[in-house]
């Protein structure tokens, strides 16, 4: 059976289930099985969509987020790419049985990856008027010719200029499925995913316009249709591109998280400088950020990056350079330190009822530089900025440009397949239950590593009783009724 | 200078009462359009269709080369009668939609205008359903269903127990009592097991002081008021598949009586045009802007509830009043886009003479069998007075039409009285030529559907409205006819047995002759077309039982329905009407002949496969 993943990145179950005028997705929930998805921790692009293709955690991939440590010094993070992730993902089963698959955006997939058949760079290509970013190197001709000038990112999409960013993401998005829908059609694969990145920059420069419970969110705002037509037009798509499909084809619509709004910036270092465990040589006069300042190295004992999540790391004696903190009191410290992070409080000072986690509790295994504690903050109602100069700890304005919503824990799944046991809402599902379910019903080895389990596992994969059709006596007597001449 | 070309379409317009009304000088705008330009009798096709002659005008051809030669056809796997203008795709996968296919293949002359750069503006034309796509805008016509997939199924409600449902109807049993909660039926919801109806439910309430009817409809507008007798305005509906799909139709009620006990009928559910099942227009979101613009209209293809006089559920004069709405509708839309339409061509079709002409014909007929005198002083002059409506609105489009417009006002066919059905089935099995499975005979009891038939030892069969089938080998799933002799023995019998075929009865010939598909029709689509053609003499027509596949007993019958005037007959007697407000030098005129005459006026030439000429031009 062939495998075709349509990715929305960002996707909110709230608002995908909830809105009835998205006719092409109804269909689909009624024709399959369908809910919220739990993400990983953290919910992140990267890892996500490949902890979802590979079925492992962050922690077994090496994977903490975009950017990650790539060493205990303290030179900062480093970008991951395509090369950072060598699990066996699925288009790797499929490959195995000498089938082809095509990968379209699907991040991190910069350098292309060499796959037995077509990949398409995602949104982490530098340049793609430069750059080799498709494989086979020459299919970006193709891509050319098909859309002119391919946008991997709408660039610079943190900005204020919300009808400019309107229109280029719709532009990019319409580009983007019009090579899907090419694809699909021309092209021979047995295993297809794509990522439809413009759904998570909508939500990003859309959500504080459309959330009436965003604290910038003016009635009456011409940008408040933008985030439901998007996804109307989603579902346009969407229904196209089913009708390019046959019969024997398992569809799945997901997304790596979900999207939630945003209640302002908690800035984290500026946080641990008033409470003395991060020690600068000097205050910045004004918002600088982290890498920038001048961090008194031995006598600190934590730091934090900003982003959707905070990253803290503890300064560990024989680990980093400067280390303060004993390894013997290491536990007990950062025991102490998470602590402190789940009594912060919000701006009204109620508790944020942040989420801490430790690594090691959370993964499988722990490879790489992982941080040595993940922050949610208000459980990601609250961003963390890593710059330092603000004056004070909750900030409405975010340090890397305008930011509407955070990512949430729960993402969506459906699943549609013609012998697929299972119908209606499903709960319970997780990220990693994605590969080993879609393997279990199209018929390939579940590979021994992956870490989730398929929702259809021992079930017989068969269509459920109970979906019965007229027959074609009915239908055809119905469609003469009322004809007058006879 | 842009140019442009209005073309009104009248359906049915018969040339002998216009020519008469004409020459009593009852038709000023008609006449003077006449003397402007040109009249003439118009050609029509090879069966006398809507369908199959709106096809031709649209793409220049004969049948064969559209593929549309009934409104029935055979589905050829069981050789049940099946919807000829559309096909019904089931869905490919279990998750994509069910899709419609225009059973009108061939080029419409509209696709050459918008390729040559000239758009198009086209209102209910038959057989545009699904739409096309093309240059300008198109709301679909004849062969829109409504939200069942039928082509009009109403439903009557009665508080009288005992009462049972009509030809192609719902019926509905009310409880006793002023108030109560009923439903009305929308689509089957086939996914369901078994495959049910979906409601959707409302509450009425009786006020006899009054003497109307509330409804809360549970749609918009959520409560209505319908007095006796009267129809109410579109309710807009919503029906629920399932948790999560659901759809929404039109209806309007119609009060029947409130005493001795209620009874009042709701209308097919159309599709919304806001959001309709499946496109009815071009672009996709036109309808909903048109609605948005003009108010809503009926969309589905048979607008005029002809069913529900038939059946008796409302009078001649409440079908008046729903014709009149439809009308209405249809002419508001037309005024408005002629209104901003600076080029190209406007097109639209008004179906309502057709459907006025079908019912009140036996009211000029008094040798009709459902002739009723009483009922004749009122209404034996209907079909004039409605005529007449269309001078008026032609009177309103000629100020619009400037020296640069080319206008031209056609039907597809004419009218004549349908007082007598033959049943061809029958006279084939009584001509050894249909044979039924042991221990069966001809008789009402058998159905339509050939239920009974014995393929193994048919020959022919009769399915439509003219149409007979040989029972082909490798055609048919059952077919034993081999081409060659065999099949020319069968089709000289059947030519010499109907052609005169005389209704002893009535001392009459009812059938003048049978035409051979290959004599009829060349193109793409020749194989599609029933191998002969019955052509039968004015006032007879194939009977309602043997159109869809019934073998009563005997071979003739009185025509007792209030469907009383017919046109598919000898296409030679039912000619339709042409005007055009520019001269022409062309004695004859061919329906084919429009699709050149409108590319001619814009310049563009015509495709191969166009076999009419334009009118414009001396040939």
């Amino acid at each position: 059976m062939k495998i075709c993943i349509l990715g929305l990145d960002c996707c909110a179950p709230e608002i995908i289930f909830q809105d009835e005028r998205l006719v092409n997705i109804r269909r689909l929930m009624d024709a399959g099985v369908w809910g919220r998805l739990e993400s990983v921790i953290p919910p992140i692009t990267v890892p996500a969509w490949m902890c979802m293709s590979t079925s492992q955690d962050p922690g077994s991939l090496g994977v903490y987020g975009f950017r990650n440590r790539t060493d205990y010094s303290y030179s900062g993070l480093g970008f991951v790419n395509s090369a950072s992730i060598r699990e066996l993902a699925m288009w790797d089963q499929v490959a195995r049985e000498g089938k082809r698959s095509i990968l379209m955006g699907v991040p991190p997939n910069y350098p292309p990856r060499k796959i037995n058949g077509i990949s398409i760079g995602c949104f982490l290509t530098p340049d793609t008027t430069t750059d080799i970013f498709t494989h086979p190197p020459e299919f970006k001709k193709k891509l050319e010719e098909l859309v002119g000038e391919y946008p991997v990112d709408v660039k610079g999409f943190r900005t204020d200029r919300k009808d400019w960013l309107r229109d280029q993401i719709f532009e990019m998005s319409r580009k983007h499925w019009t090579v899907v829908k090419s694809l699909l059609k021309e092209q021979e694969w047995e295993y297809f995913q794509y990522v439809d990145i413009g759904l998570d920059r909508v939500h990003h420069g859309f959500w504080d316009s459309w959330d009436k419970e965003h604290v910038l969110y003016e009635p009456g705002n011409p940008f408040e249709s933008v985030i439901p037509d998007y996804y109307a037009w989603l579902d346009q798509q969407i229904g196209e591109v089913l009708e390019l499909l046959d019969s024997d084809t398992l569809v799945l619509l997901v997304s790596d998280h979900g999207a939630r709004r945003l209640d302002g910036g908690f800035a984290v270092n500026e946080w641990l400088i008033r409470e003395g465990l991060l020690v600068l040589d000097e205050m910045p006069k004004e918002i600088t950020s982290f890498n920038k300042l001048k961090v008194n190295w031995a006598k600190t004992k934590v730091w934090s990056e900003g982003g959707y999540y905070a990253r803290v790391f503890l300064n560990v004696q024989g680990r980093e350079p400067q280390g303060v903190i004993p390894q013997a009191e290491y536990e007990a410290f950062r025991d102490e330190i998470k602590k402190k992070f789940e009594a912060i409080t919000d701006d009204k000072g109620q508790p944020m009822n942040s989420l801490v986690f430790k690594p090691q509790e959370l993964y499988h295994h722990v490879r790489n530089v992982a941080p040595d504690l993940i922050v949610h903050f208000g459980g990601l109602a609250w961003r963390s900025i890593g710059s330092v100069g603000h004056g004070q700890l909750h900030v409405q304005e975010n340090d890397t440009g305008p930011d509407a919503c955070n990512h949430a824990q729960f993402g969506m799944f459906l699943l549609a397949a013609p012998n697929c046991p299972l119908r209606g809402e499903y709960e319970g599902a997780k990220l990693l239950d994605i590969a080993p379910t879609l393997l279990d019903l199209a018929g390939y080895d579940i590979p021994a590593s992956m870490q989730g389990r398929s929702i259809v596992a021992g079930m017989e994969k068969k269509p459920p009783e109970g979906f019965g059709g007229d027959d074609k006596e009915n239908i055809i007597r119905d469609r003469l009724a009322g004809l007058g001449y006879i | 200078m842009k140019k442009k070309a209005i073309v009104i379409g009248l359906d049915g317009l018969e040339p002998s009462i216009l020519e008469e009304m004409l020459g009593r000088g009852e038709l000023p705008h008609f006449a003077r359009l006449r003397a402007q330009g040109h009249y003439t009798r118009l050609a029509t096709t090879y069966p006398a269709q809507t369908p199959v002659a709106w096809s031709s005008f649209s793409t220049g051809t004969n049948p064969g080369g559209h593929g549309v030669f009934d409104f029935v056809r055979r589905d050829i796997d069981t050789y049940l009668p099946d919807f000829a203008l559309s096909r019904f795709e089931r869905p490919k996968n279990t998750f994509s939609a069910p899709r419609v296919v225009n059973q009108r293949r061939g080029v419409p002359f509209w696709k050459l205008l918008g390729d040559a750069g000239v758009p198009s503006i086209i209102l209910r034309c038959p057989v545009t359903f699904p739409p096309d796509e093309m240059r300008g805008r198109m709301l679909s016509g004849v062969g829109v269903p409504d939200l069942r997939g039928s082509q009009g199924t109403g439903t009557f409600y009665t508080q009288n127990r005992g009462e049972r449902g009509g030809e192609n109807e719902q019926i509905v049993h009310l409880d006793a009592g002023d108030t109560f909660t009923t439903y009305l039926i929308g689509p089957r919801n086939t996914r369901a097991n078994p495959p049910a109806d979906t409601r959707c439910e409302i509450r009425v309430e009786i006020d006899r002081a009054a003497g109307r009817l509330r409804v809360h409809t549970g749609g918009a507008p959520s409560i209505i008021d319908v007095a006796r007798g009267e129809w109410s305005a579109w309710v807009r509906v919503k029906f629920k598949f399932s948790m999560l799909q659901s759809v929404t139709g039109l209806v309007r009620l119609y009060v029947r009586q409130l005493s001795p006990h209620v009874e009042f009928y709701v209308s097919p559910v159309n599709f919304d045009p806001a959001a309709p099942l499946f496109p009815v227009s071009s672009p996709g979101d036109y309808s909903k802007k048109l609605a948005e613009e003009i108010g809503l209209f009926s969309t589905l293809g048979m607008a005029e509830d002809h069913t529900a006089l038939n059946n008796g559920r409302i009078d001649e004069a409440a079908y008046i009043k729903q014709c009149s709405l439809v009308l209405a509708e249809r002419e508001k839309m037309a005024l408005h886009e002629l209104e901003r339409c600076s080029e190209g061509l406007f097109f639209v079709v008004f179906d309502t003479p057709d459907r006025m002409q079908h019912m009140f014909w036996r009211f000029r007929d008094p040798e009709h069998p459902f002739y009723d005198r009483e009922l004749a002083t009122i209404y034996s002059r209907q079909i004039e007075e409605h005529y007449r409506v269309y001078d008026g609105l032609l009177g309103r489009v000629l100020e619009r039409a400037d020296e640069n417009t080319l206008l031209i006002v056609l039907s597809d066919h004419g009218f004549n009285t349908f007082r007598r059905a033959v049943h061809v089935n029958t006279w084939l099995f009584d001509n050894g030529l249909l044979a039924l499975k042991e221990g069966h005979k001809p008789g009402e009891e058998l159905g339509d559907g050939f239920t009974q038939v014995d393929w193994s030892k048919t020959f022919a069969y009769a399915l439509g409205l003219g149409g007979i089938y040989l029972n082909r080998k490798g055609r048919e799933r059952d077919g034993i006819l081999e081409e060659g002799t065999d099949a020319e023995r069968v089709r000289c019998a059947i030519e010499t047995g109907l052609t005169g075929l005389a209704d002893p009865e009535k001392q009459r010939t009812a059938i003048t002759s049978v035409s051979r598909a290959e004599q009829l029709y060349s193109g793409a689509f020749v194989a599609e077309a029933p191998d002969l053609l019955v052509n039968y003499a004015p006032g007879y027509r194939v009977s309602w039982q043997a159109a869809v596949g019934g073998m009563p007993h005997g071979l003739f019958e009185d025509n007792l329905r209030r469907w009383s005037g017919d046109h598919i007959i000898d296409p030679q007697t039912v000619p339709g009407i042409l005007f055009l407000n520019r001269a022409s030098p062309r004695v004859a005129a061919d329906i084919r002949d429009l699709a050149p005459t409108v590319l001619g006026h814009f310049g563009v030439a015509p495709n191969a496969a166009m076999e009419g000429k334009s009118l414009l031009n001396g040939q």
